[in-house]
């Protein structure tokens, strides 16, 4: 099996999938912040009452916010983007899809949604990247990690 | 020491190469990102600020080109990376930050890979190491390109096809 046909059969379900952190509309610019420090991720969901996402505040939008000194007490409602609908995949869609999506929207974080449409989790071009890994470790791993293209002196010398 | 050696009789001599298998793909995928080179993803336009701007600089830049991570370069050499990471983990809520040097807020001596390096390389550097950005570097260390997750995406998602 290459690549190519995991990538294209896999389900997002064998993604590595993060917990995604969901606020209602009212919360302050300032709280998502901390709660994006907090929990290492890029991006909040912002749901409705009964966990359908409805928009998503990134950390594109806390630049765009920082650059037009906009004040952090101000909702994440008034600064999300709504979510499209490439920018959701469910747990059953194929590994390319999620790809296909991060294209489409040109978004890093896309929404997993369960089968009632409420947020499952949260995967993107990191869990992509580890997926890529963790199936080809022969491809990826033997790769060096080390970054100089030249030895500073000849071996031995 | 006075091991005797054999001359070689002609006829006999094998050549060390002669059992050596090339290395074999599953798919065209797979090759491309063992056996091309990374000058061949889309690395360009690149953002950049030099050493001495301020913060306020680098988030102009990245307001103007809409980008997420600027290169902080000092004559061609890649010193550091600052991203939009780095403005919500530093910037964000120190509201004296603008004035100050970019230096003391970017991420410095990023992790970097060369234009004739294979693309698994960078896809290693961001899975293992974690890095979302990498400066592309050409053969005489200078700054020539980026790579981010957008890109990344892009190129996997043209050679899937």
């Amino acid at each position: 099996m290459g690549l190519r046909e995991d990538i294209m059969n896999e389900t997002v379900s064998q993604l590595p999938l993060r917990t995604a952190v969901t606020v209602p509309p009212d919360t302050t610019v300032a709280q998502a912040v901390e709660m994006m420090r907090n929990t290492r991720l890029g991006c909040v969901f912002v749901v409705d009452e009964r966990g359908r996402p409805t928009g998503k505040f990134t950390e594109r939008q806390v630049l765009k916010l920082v650059c037009g000194c906009v004040p952090f007490d101000q909702t994440v409602g008034q600064h999300m983007v709504p979510i499209p609908e490439s920018g959701c995949v469910k747990m059953t869609d194929p590994v390319a899809k999620v790809l296909q999506g991060m294209q489409e929207t040109r978004l890093r974080f896309l929404c997993v949604v369960d089968s009632e449409g409420k947020v499952a989790g949260l995967t993107g071009q990191k869990g992509l990247m580890e997926y890529v890994t963790e199936h080809f470790p022969r491809l990826i791993k033997v790769q060096m990690m080390t970054s100089k293209l030249h030895m500073n002196t000849r071996e031995g010398a | 020491m006075g091991r005797k050696r054999n001359p070689v009789e002609p006829g006999e001599f094998e050549d060390p190469l002669s059992n050596y298998d090339p290395p074999k793909f599953a798919d065209e995928l797979e090759r491309v990102l063992c056996e091309t080179e990374v000058a061949q993803m889309p690395i360009r336009p690149l953002a950049f600020v030099e050493k001495d701007a301020s913060v306020q600089g680098a988030l102009d830049v990245m307001a103007k080109y809409e980008c997420s991570c600027v290169v902080v370069q000092d004559a061609g050499q890649a010193v550091g990376i600052f991203s939009a990471r780095d403005v919500l983990n530093k910037v964000a809520d120190d509201t004296d930050a603008r004035a100050k040097p970019i230096t003391e807020f970017m991420t410095p001596a990023p992790r970097t890979v060369y234009t004739t390096d294979c693309p698994a390389k960078a896809l290693n550097l961001m899975a293992i190491g974690g890095f979302r950005h990498i400066p592309v570097l050409d053969t005489d260390d200078k700054v020539v390109g980026i790579l981010g997750p957008r890109r990344t995406t892009e190129f996997l998602q043209d050679h899937l096809i």
